[in-house]
């Protein structure tokens, strides 16, 4: 009778991941006293499984910590999967399992069952589908066969007493069904009777048993029984690798068997396999560069060059160091005697506003950009950039938890006036602006040097159109929050862009000189350095170059 | 074309993977050639090396990829060999090693490991290798020069070792996993076994240095049989452009024609050449035309240090304060820039008097007993080649009790630091600055 079997199961015991180097040293060697397996086929087409291991763990061995359970397919329910050992639940995990394919770990946790003892290991899996093939031999029979566990044979001894049970479906009759083929070492007719649920059952019995042994169980039954569409027509597709496939010629019957092998290979000579991390290198060096303006900070984001320019403005604003005189064409009113405190790129910004001509500005604000961008890579050097963008995100998330977190629109306003220039590093600016800012806004000290339509209105206006302000109790004047965030955003996106044109071609004139793409070394012969590269220092620190001879 | 070559010496693998050990590969291709170590250690951590200089650390996973890689190893095999030893899906091996691949070019190609690639970073002097990346063998204590201000503490009779056995310590490094040989003394090119030294080193597969004052290197034919011994960088003290200055400080008349002569010859061969410049009150208002000279003869590597306090370091007297380091190497910085120089300074100091970083010129601390050491000529092992305390006899004391010596463990460890340091943010990468030092500022000197 030829058949098209499918190996249903393949169950790896291996043992424990180690902590210690003289643990992971210690051998795998235990015997399993009893090993009880129900296989049900149910009428929905699909098959549960029941296990139960009874363990000898050896003197001298290596606690087991884990069971692997390979399964058929990936087509199973974990969350249909219980274990315990003793009688108390365990974890189970599919990221711990180590087999290939498709499988989970028993994970024993504190009921790892150590040298010299013994442990009961339970599991059942509630749900498998895609397990059954129709019967060779007689089409209108569906096939199931399963393949229980086998260990390693290096790591059990001793004889193991053991017990296969099939639940065939319910309601066939026991004339129904026919039993495959036993494997050798059991009866070659299984007994055969009623479970509670009077199913028929198929039992396979041996108290000589080998658990290092492969046993093949099979038995047909007619295909009616379950949904037609829950046979696979196909043959099973391998779903391991190339090489773990062996193909047995036995009694005319072509098996396409899942050893296991490779992990048995690969515990033998490791134990347990290690717990995957993905791959990190790493370098001594600086981590945070600290002290960063905001607006380098935003250089180091590779925030929009606009967007930096804007950051400017309203830093030099901020200090009293320039005042908008019109905003279109952009015209400051710079002052003469710069305030203290302002920074370099900021003289170079106001400077290059002295340009009257529209060319020439936009080139000294390229320029300036130039050497800006410059400034910020030299102290950069040694600093993981990396870091330093989530410290300085931080601080930015930081100026808008306090700014929402003010209670009265003074607080908030004043909030956001201190912390303007990091609010602006946020990619989400605009929007976050004009959610925060729903109700009536105080303005800034410094809004008459930014707007120039700004005319504060007598207090006692009764309202307050969006282009103007009023003046609050305390003297500050405010606007709708939804004018003042707008004001600010459109104030962004447009004035720089009218200085500097078009942003893709002045960003790629800067980035062209600040970040030429790299050239190949033309070094020739080099014997051991391939010289180029970075000009950067950060990797000195993990290098041995200090005090290289120095001093003779 | 890209060429692959494994080298000799190598420890074995298994199918999960390499056994701990040092591994040497060579790239090279038309525009570039790299020689890259990796160090795996027996918990399976990776130390890569690329060209001696750039020190990179692997976590288990990334080491067995870097192996796998640097073995040319079939993509389909590598992932099965990750897959042997890490419980991880056929898939998630795949990606993370496919997208390592590129990052590991990158790192051979020398992109800036922080800048380009963003590697995670970790605190200066934070590692704990089981052996330096680098050994100076002084090989001997005899020179033709007599410094003034020299941190030799020894007699320059000082025994030595014979040919077979600095070739056994050579092999004794290559075993500990110590990638970089510098050949230094006195002076090395004295012992005219140099040559095969260099040889036997290479032929391990460790990078070979020298450090000279390049008399012998006047002649064209000895630095030729040191390029065919297959030495790879060199690095010349020339303590000034002045010849004089130079002579004086070297107290040998006609030292500096002979060094120049040396240098120049160098730099006609395709040696990765350096020179180092000890900035002393004798020599610091030349340093500038020094620099300029040493742009003008095309050396491409320039170093710089402070005085060694050491042997007779601590009596010349010549040395510069700290604190007035920086306006010269900002000069330096400035100079080298503009020629397109590299700039190397060496001397650890205290950040709180001098801080490299400021200057960019990296990070800078003592790596005595942790990065390098020396090895005198009699096969003692010193913290490092200025600190003359035995930490015991390489062929005769095991490694542990060196590596794990008292000192080695003290100067590690920072420990025993001038207070002033103790509460110091700076200290990570400090370090507290040179322990010799400390003797002149009559602190506790580590013993």
């Amino acid at each position: 009778m030829k058949k098209l079997i499918l190996i249903v199961l393949m169950v790896l015991l291996t043992a424990g991941l180690a902590t210690t180097a003289s643990a992971q040293d210690l051998p795998y060697y235990f015997q399993v006293d009893k090993e009880v397996v129900h296989v049900y086929w149910n009428s929905d087409g699909s098959m549960s499984l029941d296990y139960t291991w009874i363990f000898t763990n050896q003197t001298g061995s290596h606690e087991i910590d884990f069971v692997d359970v390979g399964m058929p397919n990936y087509n199973f329910d974990m969350s249909t999967v219980k274990a315990d050992v003793d009688g108390v639940p365990v974890s189970v995990s599919t990221s711990d399992y180590q087999g290939d394919g498709s499988g989970f770990a028993i994970v024993m946790g504190n009921k790892s069952i150590p040298a010299s003892g013994k442990g009961t290991v339970h599991v059942s899996v509630g749900k498998i589908t895609d397990v059954l093939y129709p019967d060779d031999n007689d089409e209108t029979y569906a096939s199931a066969v399963f393949a229980p566990t086998w260990f390693g044979s290096q790591y059990v001894t001793g004889l193991t007493d053991f017990t296969m049970t099939f639940h065939l479906p319910p309601d066939i009759a026991p004339e129904e069904p026919r039993w495959h083929e036993a494997p050798s070492g059991f009866p070659s007719e299984p007994a055969t009777g009623y479970d509670s649920n009077n199913r028929v059952t198929y039992t396979w019995h041996s108290p000589t048993a080998n658990a290092s042994s492969y046993y093949l169980f099979g038995s047909s039954f007619p295909s009616s029984f379950v949904p037609a569409d829950t046979i696979i027509v196909k043959p099973a597709e391998p779903w391991i690798d190339d090489d773990t496939i062996f193909s047995l010629c036995c009694g005319g019957f072509f098996v396409f068997m899942f050893l296991g092998l490779p992990a048995i290979t690969a515990i033998g000579a490791k134990k347990r396999k290690m717990q995957y991390l993905p791959p990190k290198v790493s370098i001594e060096g600086h981590g945070i560069k600290r002290g960063l303006t905001a607006v380098e900070s935003a250089i180091l984001m590779e925030q929009p060059l606009d967007k930096v320019l804007t950051m400017i403005l309203f830093g030099a604003i901020k200090k009293d160091a320039a005042k908008v005189l019109t905003r279109e064409p952009l015209k400051l009113e710079i002052t003469p005697t710069l305030p203290e405190g302002i920074h370099e790129y900021e003289k170079d910004f106001l400077e290059a506003f002295k340009e009257e001509e529209s060319p020439k500005r936009k080139r000294a604000l390229q320029d300036m950009m130039v050497k800006f961008v410059k400034s910020v890579s030299e102290k950069m050097r040694g600093f993981s950039r990396k870091e330093t963008i989530d410290y300085y995100k931080a601080i930015m998330e930081k100026a808008w938890a306090q700014i929402e977190a003010a209670d009265t629109p003074e607080v908030k306003s004043q909030k956001y006036d201190e912390a303007l220039e990091w609010t602006m590093l946020d990619k989400d600016y605009d929007d976050r602006t004009r959610r925060v800012f729903n109700g009536p806004v105080f303005l800034p000290r410094w809004w008459g040097s930014y707007d120039p339509t700004y005319h504060p209105i007598p207090t006692t206006a009764s309202s307050f159109p969006a282009s103007q302000a009023r003046p609050s109790a305390s003297g500050s004047s405010s606007l709708p929050g939804a004018d003042f965030a707008a004001q600010m955003v459109t104030g962004v996106q447009t004035f720089s862009q009218k200085t500097i044109g078009n942003i893709n071609t002045f960003t790629e004139k800067i980035t062209g000189t600040t970040n030429p793409p790299p050239k190949p070394s033309g070094r020739s012969g080099g014997s051991g350095r391939s010289g180029g590269g970075c000009a950067c220092a950060c990797a000195c620190a993990g290098c041995a170059c200090a005090c290289a001879g120095g001093g003779r | 074309m890209s060429v692959l070559s494994k080298w000799f010496n190598r420890p074995s693998a298994t199918d999960c993977g390499p056994s701990s050990g040092l591994y040497h590969y060579l790239r090279e291709d038309e525009f570039e050639k790299s020689r890259i170590h990796l160090r795996i250690d027996p918990d399976g951590t990776g130390t890569l090396i690329i060209n001696a200089s750039s020190v990179m650390h692997l976590n288990p996973t990334a080491a067995l990829m870097a192996y796998l890689i640097l073995e040319n190893m079939d993509e389909g095999k590598a992932v099965r060999t990750i897959q042997q030893k890490y419980r991880v899906s056929k898939a998630q091996a795949y990606e993370d090693y496919s997208s390592f691949i590129p990052h590991l070019s990158s790192l051979i190609h020398g992109a800036c490991p922080i800048h380009e690639l963003e590697l995670d970073t970790t605190m200066p002097f934070s590692a704990r290798p089981s052996a330096p990346y680098r050994m100076d063998l002084a090989v001997t204590y005899r020179c033709n020069n007599d410094c003034m201000h020299c941190y030799n503490a020894r007699e320059r009779n000082y025994p030595e070792l014979t040919t077979d056995q600095w070739k056994k310590i050579l092999d004794q490094l290559w075993a500990l996993g110590i990638p970089h040989i510098v050949f230094t003394g006195g002076e090395a090119t004295l012992r005219n076994d140099l040559p095969e030294l260099i040889k036997h080193a290479e032929a391990n597969g460790q990078i070979t240095g020298l450090n000279t004052n390049a008399r012998r290197l006047a002649n064209m034919n000895y630095v030729q049989e040191l390029v065919d011994a297959g030495l790879d960088h060199v690095q010349i003290t020339v303590e000034s452009c002045i010849p004089e200055i130079h002579d004086e400080m070297m107290r040998s008349n006609g030292a500096f024609k002979q060094t120049i002569t040396g240098l120049q010859n160098v730099l006609t061969t395709k040696l990765y050449v350096m020179t180092n410049t000890t900035m002393l009150k004798t020599n610091v208002h030349a340093i500038p035309a020094t620099l300029d000279f040493l742009a003008d003869m095309g050396v491409p590597t320039v170093g710089l240090n402070a005085l060694i306090y050491s042997g007779q370091g601590l009596t010349v007297g010549t040395g510069l304060h700290e604190s007035e380091l920086q306006p010269i190497l900002d000069m330096a910085t400035l100079k080298t820039s503009l020629r397109e120089q590299k700039l190397i300074w060496y001397t650890p100091t205290q950040y709180c008097e001098f801080d490299p970083t400021a200057s960019n010129l990296g990070v800078k601390g003592c790596t005595a007993a942790l990065y390098s050491m020396c090895i005198e000529p009699n096969g003692d092992v010193l913290p490092c080649q200025s600190y003359y305390q035995s930490l015991g006899n390489i062929l005769d004391n095991s490694w542990d009790s060196i590596w794990n010596h008292k000192l080695s463990v003290q100067l590690r460890e920072r420990q025993n630091l001038p207070q002033k340091c103790e509460s110091c943010s700076l200290l990570p990468e400090c370090g507290g600055g040179c322990p010799l030092k400390f003797q002149v500022e009559n602190l506790p000197v580590p013993s």
